[in-house]
């Protein structure tokens, strides 16, 4: 037999033989409370709070360590099963401290959640709490650890156990004083160790990055894609719409793992994770042009019009164009459309994310964009692309161009000098500053990936959508539509009315999409066709 | 709700009117004679009007008065506050701006870096004084002029709200 | 004296006196409201510490409308905007032309007439300036460019186009008992007596008119109880878009409208300058008693009477403002459509029989 059926709560459901019972309830939104089960970790059963009444078996039975069997009848939601979990509830909470408003978590916490929805009593103890060792003490660069909190379910240690396999964490002593720690004189050395704040149910292990920054609940959420390497991560970006006073005006505050089980099962790593700040921090936000005398921040109606004049007056082959696997799939094809299909201009990828060697053999990729897959597909990109940084001036043709536009990226300063003084003008389309915006004769700001929506593909070829989380800055704009404009002042004729249209549009006349819709990319992902 | 029911009298509305006209005609002569004869040095225990000629003579304010804010000390003189933000959520007006500091001493743990209200925002609910949990904040200072000349003027800081000329009048009791 | 010096004379006369208690009447407003409903009302203004219980107000008043910005809105057409205020002004001024502001003094070997001209059509001519205040209202709502002020305005039009009419026909009755629309004779008329005792005054004549032509009159000048055109405590009106004199200038033929009402109540309901059983060669009253003066002291008596009276009808306009909430607009109009014009036709036939039948 390969499926059962169960009934929970009177609802009769299929089940997969040899699953638990809480998992089968939660796969068909059936919630019942649970501290210890982690989908992602193996199961400990040590919480209690998944009691539940199993029809037949004298004792209530913890969901999560009981498998289904066929026929089986549980109920989670009557007053005996209640009653039990909200006594486990109090047992918990004996030697909790009760700062929430300190506390990091609060908001978001399991104990908040679960109080309110089983709980709801008036506490009863009145004997003195049992005083654990740390307050809030650092054990890893990202995690802050406050042992009076935890409840001891025993997530972070298996998953450091069982995921990094680096075992820096374990339960120490017995009874009322049992407390998590590191081991002694270690720390957090792993890379994905941001992970067990998300899988905290508590505030035990509360972010270092977070830490007082804002309250969760002011933060907003949108799903996105982590930008940080060519693996794609699912994420949701955390930001703060509405009160600027908070973390030094910065908008985007966290990202937190969306789980996907094709890409990222329920994690992400460390430094995906923190790199969330180039968002708010040294943004371009106007169009700047270089004359003698000095720098002048102008519109970019205006820029786009000095640029038009400047690709019209370029000859044609001595124009460049320097893509960037940043872009997303959008907006390389605007780009692909423009650029190399209607004005011949010379197209190449240069390779500033590749770091030889930290790539892992779990999530972390060599590359560090998010993108290159697309660029290469949309572009045609052979066995010498991307082109590694000392042989971009070979890549670049005989002659040095006339014209050169640099995407996002940073040119060695030697190559960046040559040019200059070789005459040909520079113009920089791109979201942060760096020291090639510094020295561009223009600058075109653009919007970060956060900002609007599109898709990324990964380095396996799996395509996947994100959307927008946070109104552009100042006079920033999607890279299409900077293409579109420059179009349209030029003469040629590309409509671009917004992201979802040109993917409709790259589905059409790229055959690796071919197939592909906004649809079909929604949970988690679409794989494109081989070639 | 039910109408009253009218008579004939009260429908043809002219006696009503000078039954009005009336009462505050009878008001009109008698707070003038009143004030004629304060203006001779007479019936001095006879109130004209019920009017606080208010800055030179300020009205008597309820001991319950929401007034202006004041922050809580801790016996050392710090800040009771811990920069939980319940107030800054509660805020019906967003006047509240609260950014968190960690606090030297890791069993409080936190603090306010800066705790600022704008009174030109403020509605004076009091919510923020309801939601404390640490009875950090409080409108009880009695102090009702608060304007200014600038936008600018008009925002409270943290040192502002802990530190106040008329200390000596608030209200002394203690927190449970 | 020639003619025109002495028309100047009488002219600066009567406008002074109007003006003055125009001003007065913004004052008094205030200090009125604030008796009424036990407060103090405005006393801040000070010269040197020296208040004046208030007085000065009226000077601070003055100064801040002059010193304001004088204010058209973008797209309102100038020219309107800013003739509506004069027209307003004018409307209410002009009336007092006809208006015997006392009798023919003799002075010397001449005499002074207390009015500026008498004419057979003196009534008409009021009435024709008070229908000509509407658009003063209408020029400001319409030439501001706001959909309040526009609104305003036509509630202010309706408003005056309806109380016009009972206003008028309350008016007939009265011009069948004196049988003349010149206001000089009309207060001569009430210089006699009915039944031997009983000033022949309007009000004893045509008590239902007298009463029509108060509550039309208060409508006309749009106050309280009627004053939906302006509602300047909360649903503003035509002089929304307003400010430096020009709102001044509305403000002021608001005053001066009350003024108006008041003079026109007391010309021709309330015998103008006559004083009961004051003749021209002194009192004569109705037991035989005779108490002779000089006649210039019974011109001054009855100068003197006339302001008085002016005054107290001021004062009463200024007691009803304060007394009575405002009418919901359907009420305005049934009150004006449905009771006042019936009630005013039916005061001409009755009227009519009457004459018939003595």
């Amino acid at each position: 037999m390969d499926k059962f059926t169960v009934t929970i709560n009177g609802h009769t459901i299929e089940a997969k033989p040899g699953q638990s019972v809480l998992q089968t309830a939660l796969d068909n939104g059936i919630h019942i409370p649970h501290y210890c089960f982690h989908p992602g970790l193996p199961v400990a059963g040590n919480c209690r709070m998944c009691l539940v009444e199993i029809e037949g078996v004298p004792k209530l039975q913890i969901a999560c360590g009981t498998t289904v069997r066929d026929g089986m009848v549980v109920w989670s939601n009557n007053d005996r099963v209640r009653q039990a979990v909200r006594h486990v509830l109090e047992f918990l909470l004996i030697n909790h401290p009760v700062d929430c408003p300190v506390c990091d978590q609060a908001g978001e916490c399991g104990l908040q959640d679960y109080y309110m929805l089983v709980g709801r009593y008036d506490s009863r103890f009145a004997e003195n709490k049992v005083v654990k060792h740390k307050k809030a003490t650092p054990i890893g660069r990202w995690v802050m650890l406050d042992q009076e909190r935890c409840i001891l379910c025993s997530r972070c240690v298996r998953f450091t156990r069982e995921i990094t396999k680096t075992n820096e964490m374990a339960i120490f002593n017995r009874g009322d004083h049992a407390e998590i720690d590191v081991f002694p004189g270690g720390e957090l050395r792993n890379r994905y160790s941001a992970n067990i704040v998300d899988i905290c149910p508590v505030g035990a292990l509360t972010c270092r990055d977070f830490r007082f920054r804002c309250r969760v609940w002011y933060l907003k959420q949108a799903p996105s894609i982590c930008p940080g390497c060519a693996r794609g991560c699912n994420i949701a970006i955390h930001f703060n719409p509405e009160r600027p006073h908070h973390a030094g005006g910065r908008r985007v505050l966290r990202f937190k793992p969306r789980p996907n089980p094709h890409v990222n099962a329920f994690w992400l790593c460390d430094d995906g994770r923190y790199s969330y700040p180039f968002i708010d921090d040294h943004r371009l936000r106007f169009a700047a042009l270089r004359e003698e005398g000095g720098v002048r921040q102008l519109y970019l109606k205006d820029a786009l019009d000095r640029l038009a004049d400047w690709l019209r007056a370029s000859r044609s082959g001595r124009t460049a164009y320097l893509l960037s696997a940043d872009s997303s799939n959008e907006e390389l094809f605007a780009a692909r459309k423009l650029l190399r299909d209607a004005l011949g201009v010379r197209c190449l990828l240069p390779d500033t994310g590749l770091r030889t060697g930290d790539a892992d053999d779990f999530l972390i990729c060599e590359d560090k964009h998010p993108n290159t897959r697309g660029a290469r597909i949309l572009f045609g990109l052979g066995e010498n692309d991307p082109v590694a940084p000392d042989r971009l001036e070979a890549g670049l043709g005989a002659e040095l161009p006339e014209l050169l536009l640099v995407n996002r990226a940073d040119l060695p300063s030697p190559l960046r000098d040559k040019l200059l003084a070789a005459g040909t003008r520079l113009v920089f389309l791109g979201t942060n500053d760096n020291a090639t915006a510094a020295a561009a004769h223009l600058v075109v700001p653009l919007v970060v990936f956060a900002e609007q929506a599109g898709t990324f593909t990964n380095f396996e070829g799996r395509v996947q959508k994100f959307e927008l989380a946070v109104p552009p800055l100042g006079d920033a704009a999607p890279e299409w539509s900077v293409h579109q404009g420059l179009a349209e002042r030029l003469g040629i004729d590309l409509a671009f009315p917004g992201p979802a249209a040109i993917f409709r549009q790259l589905t059409a006349e790229v055959d690796a999409f071919r197939g592909l819709s906004h649809e079909s990319l929604t949970p988690h992902g679409a794989m494109i066709r081989h070639e | 709700m039910a109408k009253p029911k009218l008579n004939l009298l009260e429908r043809l509305y002219l006696p009503e009117i000078l039954r009005g006209l009336l009462i505050t005609t009878r008001h009109h002569f008698a707070n003038l004679t009143v004030h004629i004869l304060h203006r001779v040095g007479l019936a001095k225990g006879k109130r004209g009007a019920v009017t606080f000629q208010y800055p030179e003579d300020p009205r008597p304010v309820a001991r319950r008065l929401r007034a202006r804010h004041r922050l809580m000390k801790r016996p050392d003189g710090s800040t009771r506050c811990v920069a939980c933000m319940m107030c800054e959520t509660i805020c019906p007006a967003h006047c509240i701006y609260i950014v968190a500091d960690e606090h030297p001493d890791p069993r409080i743990e936190k603090r306010p870096k800066s705790f600022d209200i704008d009174l030109g925002i403020c509605v004076m609910c009091g919510y923020c004084v309801e939601a404390c949990p640490e009875d950090a904040i409080r409108m009880d200072t009695y102090i009702t002029e608060t304007s200014s000349f600038t936008r600018e003027g008009m925002l409270l800081t943290l040192d502002d709200l802990m530190n106040h000329h008329n200390e000596d009048n608030f209200p002394k009791h203690t927190s449970s | 004296m020639s003619e025109i010096a002495h028309a100047l004379i009488v002219t600066g006369y009567i406008l002074s006196v109007v003006l003055t208690l125009a001003a007065l009447l913004t004052w008094m407003e205030r200090k009125q409201s604030a008796l009424m409903q036990d407060r103090i009302g405005a006393n801040r203004a000070s010269i040197l510490g020296f208040r004046a219980i208030g007085l000065f107000h009226i000077i601070a008043d003055s100064l801040k409308m002059f010193l304001k910005e004088d204010f058209v809105p973008a797209r309102g057409v100038r020219l309107f905007h800013t003739l509506a205020p004069f027209i307003s002004a004018f409307c209410a001024l002009a009336i007092f032309a006809c208006i015997p502001f006392g009798p023919s003094l003799p002075l010397g070997d001449t005499t002074v007439n207390l009015w500026i001209f008498d004419s057979d059509i003196s009534l008409l001519y009021v009435l024709a300036l008070g229908s000509l205040g509407i658009y003063g209202i209408f020029f400001a709502g319409w030439s501001s460019h706001n959909k309040f002020a526009y609104l305003g305005a036509m509630r202010g039009a309706a408003q005056m186009l309806s109380y016009e009419i009972a206003l008028g026909i309350s008016l007939i009755g009265l011009i069948m008992v004196y049988g003349s629309l010149s206001l000089n004779d009309i207060v001569h008329y009430q210089g006699r007596q009915l039944f031997g005792f009983l000033p022949a005054w309007g009000v004893f004549l045509q008590p239902l008119a007298c009463l029509i032509f108060l509550t039309a009159g208060i409508a006309e000048s749009k106050r309280n109880p009627f004053d939906m055109p302006e509602g300047e405590s909360e649903i503003i009106g035509y002089f929304t878009e307003y400010s430096s004199m020009k709102f001044g200038l509305f403000f002021l033929a608001d005053f001066i409208e009350v003024v108006v009402v008041a003079a026109l109540v007391t010309v021709l309901f309330f015998g103008g300058w006559q004083v009961p059983y004051l003749q021209a060669d002194g009192f004569q009253l109705p037991g035989g008693t005779h108490w002779e003066l000089a006649p210039l002291a019974v011109g001054l008596i009855q100068v003197g009477a006339f302001c008085a009276k002016l005054f107290f009808f001021c004062w009463l306009q200024l007691t009803i403002r304060w007394t009575l909430p405002r009418f919901r607009y359907d009420q305005l109009m049934r009150l004006g459509w449905q009771f006042l014009l019936p009630l005013s036709i039916a005061n001409i036939l009755v009227t009519g029989i009457i004459l018939v039948c003595r």
